[in-house]
């Protein structure tokens, strides 16, 4: 067997067993066809498209196949959430003042986060005019601003936005690289007018603020209404979808709860610092909450998985026909 | 038939079409039907392929070892041939209204060149 072959068998792991034994030397045989002659290693979009079409088969084992429809679903208001508050802490950096007592800044902004929100705002605008792998290089560099902001931020000891906000604004963009696709042209331009929208609001209310209040009050000020906002929007995708057989809002709903436990973040530190006998909402108990919602958001969505695979093993039928969906996603 | 085929659906069952297919024959057939817009990996092509195969739109023909390689073959089944040729249909009346509304136009109001894709919306 040549060593090509050994490592295509070898990265078919990634589907279940039973398919593999019955499909896998069909697979292997047309990679090997695709290969060239000399090649002796799978290539990266190579064992990509294995892993993304094991882990397809698995849920599809697990009567789960719309989980990833819903993850693209969340990914999609993961996006819009993430672009309306860029629009708003964007606006923030600009129409806050330094205050009688004066405050840090960085140049005419209030902080770095200028950069994040200049980032994602960027987004917005390679969705409206670029192809979808534009969006995903736009999203995934104001990932990289959002998360290296903290260390350089430190480092040259400029102020920062705080880590309430970071912390969501980065869950956010990861659900987000999994969102935006090819829309319609006028749909295009959705994420640009909200964060318009958002950037009109933020100047209603911010406007003449001390940006010490944008530092160090926002967390608990704004971020637990834009969770709120996200998670009526996502109840209702997925009260629709439902109604029309389409279980994809549903799995949506569950994916966002972490993203919108952590924009609640700082209501949820202030309620369960008593219970667990502190203070105040320390940094031991903000870790805690935020480690506990990341493990919440997880367990739901793994008990989920769980309770449709054992329903679906039960009874399988899909809800549409096959043929009317895509069989590269199942949507 | 309620919704139109997706675009990759469309091209396997044309694909299909003809002689029965293996999954190499199949990814070199949708790449040159399309243009060669769409490149199908092995990953994305069996999942499809099962999904047809379940929705009894493509039938498993035969199997065969080349170079120690096991091939399966896919044929269209009788309701993937209806299926395809309703949504071909489909298409071609959406290309004549297009094309007789275009052919309404005057020439001063007709585009001079077309607009490129993924352009400003």
């Amino acid at each position: 067997m040549r060593d090509l072959e050994r490592r295509y068998r070898h990265l078919l792991r990634a589907y279940p067993a039973g398919y593999r034994q019955a499909r896998g030397a069909e697979i292997v045989g047309t990679y090997l066809d695709l290969a060239g002659p000399d090649r002796r290693w799978p290539s990266i979009l190579e064992v990509a498209d294995v892993v993304a079409g094991g882990g397809r088969e698995r849920l599809r084992a697990a009567g789960a196949a719309d989980l990833i429809p819903g993850v693209r679903l969340a990914g999609l208001l993961s996006y819009l959430t993430a672009t309306a508050l860029a629009g708003f802490w964007a606006t923030a950096e600009v129409v806050t003042t330094s205050g009688v007592w004066g405050s840090p800044a960085f140049g005419p902004f209030a902080t770095t986060g200028i950069v994040i929100w200049a980032g994602w705002l960027l987004a917005a605008v390679a969705y409206a005019v670029g192809p979808a792998r534009w969006v995903r290089a736009a999203i995934g560099l104001a990932l990289l601003l959002t998360a290296a902001v903290v260390p350089v931020a430190a480092l040259f000891e400029l102020p920062r936005p705080y880590l309430f906000v970071l912390l969501p604004q980065a869950t956010l963009g990861v659900l987000a690289l999994a969102g935006p696709s090819r829309t319609a042209r006028r749909q295009r331009l959705v994420p640009l007018a909200i964060a318009l929208a958002a950037a009109l609001i933020a100047v209603g209310v911010l406007s003449g603020e001390s940006a010490w209040f944008y530092r160090f009050s926002y967390g608990g000020a704004f971020l637990p209404e834009a969770g709120a906002a996200l998670l009526l929007t996502a109840v209702l995708a997925a009260t629709v979808l439902s109604l029309r057989g389409d279980a994809r809002g549903l799995w949506a709903l569950l994916v966002l709860l972490t993203p919108i436990g952590l924009l609640a973040l700082y209501p949820l530190t202030e309620n369960i610092a008593p219970v667990v006998g502190a203070g105040y909402a320390d940094f031991r108990v903000i870790t805690g909450t935020t480690a506990a919602t990341f493990v919440l958001g997880g367990v739901t969505l793994a008990a989920a998985l769980a309770i449709r695979a054992r329903s679906s093993a039960a009874a399988d039928t899909p809800a549409s026909p096959v043929h009317q969906r895509c069989p590269t996603c199942g949507r | 038939m309620d919704t139109p085929l997706r675009e990759p659906t469309f091209w396997i069952l044309t694909a299909l079409a003809g002689p029965p297919l293996h999954g190499y024959g199949i990814i070199r057939a949708v790449a040159a039907l399309s243009g060669g817009r769409l490149a199908m990996r092995p990953g994305t092509l069996y999942g499809a392929l099962d999904r047809l195969v379940d929705a009894g739109l493509i039938e498993a023909d035969r199997e065969e070892v080349v170079d120690g390689r096991l091939r399966r073959y896919y044929h269209l089944s009788a309701t993937g041939n209806a299926t395809l040729a309703a949504e071909t249909e489909r298409l071609r009346r959406n290309v004549e209204a297009a094309t007789a509304r275009l052919g309404n136009l005057t020439p001063a109001a007709r585009p001079v060149a077309p607009r490129p894709a993924g352009g400003l919306a």
